[in-house]
């Protein structure tokens, strides 16, 4: 081993340059295995394949997912339709039941206070306004429903509608046709004439805009729709 | 001793820091010179455990080996024969040959300092 410094220099430089070629090697091998001009043929056939199933699957799944998205989207359109068709249905229930409030063109009669009144013949009033066609009424600022209940309270002595007093004077409201409404209480032998037997004399005022609360929702029990 | 292997892993190092790019279809000539290369280094470390050993003859060999190949390699190419197939057979078959050589003469000495007949070895190869 004398000869070390003999083969030092020219084995290390040898084995710079190899350790430099082996690298570069390296590197240029893993880019040729990544570039697809210089993959075989085979090898390009078999990646076009794979490509070709993997593309197919793919567009197969968009398809899928196109349908699912057209079905929600109509599924949404029918659940707004209905749902708009639901609310406008509970709209006019309520207007039926008398449960929101109205308004409307109508006829006012207000009962001066201290008059020789009784609950029969409030109820006589309403009747003849219901049957003139009125769409909605109302005996001081309660809805006359289809529970409404009109009657005298004998411990109180006073008019009760709806469980509330009636204090004077009384002004019933009515939305509907005012001529109809006014004529209807003013017919011969009606409502009005035959208040005036006992010196009643109720104002009947038109009016073009009038305001009507709405009732208090009723509550139900033992009330079951009939499929 | 350990320097040879030192400048080997420097070498891989600035190569893989310069990380010089070669075109695709040139990968292969490089190969080839990279195998020739292989066999000048094999061949040199036969040499030194031999006695042999000419820094001249290393230095000129690795350089002209790898080149040769790799333009014979390409040459084989434009030809339409393979010549690429020839070299790494040549320099596969050469590299195993004095690996060989290589792996007895270290065993032959490793007996021999442990004070072993070498002829029993040299015999068996």
């Amino acid at each position: 081993m004398d000869n070390v410094k003999k083969w030092r220099t020219p084995v290390l430089i040898v084995f710079l340059l190899l350790g430099v070629l082996i690298s570069v090697q390296f590197h240029a091998q893993q880019i040729f295995r990544s570039d697809l001009s210089l993959q075989s043929t085979d090898d390009l056939t078999l990646i076009l394949k794979g490509l070709q199933d993997k593309r197919a699957n793919l567009e197969k799944e968009l398809q899928d997912l196109e349908q699912q998205q057209q079905a929600l989207n109509s599924d949404t359109t029918n659940g707004a339709s209905l749902a708009r068709n639901l609310t406008k249905e509970s709209n006019q229930l309520e207007i039926a039941f008398g449960l929101i409030p109205v308004k409307g063109p109508g006829i006012t009669v207000t009962i001066p206070p201290d008059s020789n009144i009784v609950y029969l013949d409030l109820v006589d009033i309403i009747n003849e306004l219901w049957s003139s066609q009125a769409e909605a009424i109302s005996i001081n600022d309660q809805r006359i429903t289809a529970w409404t209940t009109i009657y005298w309270n004998k411990e109180k002595m006073t008019i009760t509608v709806n469980g509330a007093d009636i204090t004077f004077p009384c002004t019933i409201k009515a939305i509907g046709n005012p001529d109809t409404l006014e004529a209807g209480l003013r017919l011969l032998g009606g409502v009005l004439d035959n208040l005036a037997v006992y010196k009643i004399y109720p104002v009947v005022q038109r009016s073009s805009e009038l305001d009507l609360p709405g009732a208090a929702p009723p509550v139900f029990h033992y009330l079951q729709p009939v499929q | 001793m350990w320097l040879p292997i030192l400048g080997l892993l420097l070498g891989i190092g600035i190569g893989s820091t310069l990380a010089i790019p070669i075109p695709g279809i040139y990968a292969k000539y490089l190969s080839v010179a990279v195998l020739a290369a292989l066999d000048s280094v094999f061949g040199g470390l036969r040499s030194i455990i031999e006695d042999k050993f000419d820094g001249t003859v290393l230095l000129t060999g690795f350089f002209t080996n790898a080149m040769l190949a790799a333009l014979l390699a390409y040459m084989g190419d434009r030809l339409g024969v393979d010549l690429y197939l020839a070299a790494v057979f040549v320099f596969g078959v050469r590299i195993f040959q004095n690996l060989a050589i290589i792996r007895r003469e270290m065993l032959a000495n490793w007996m021999q300092k442990r004070n072993l007949s070498a002829l029993g070895a040299k015999k068996d190869g």
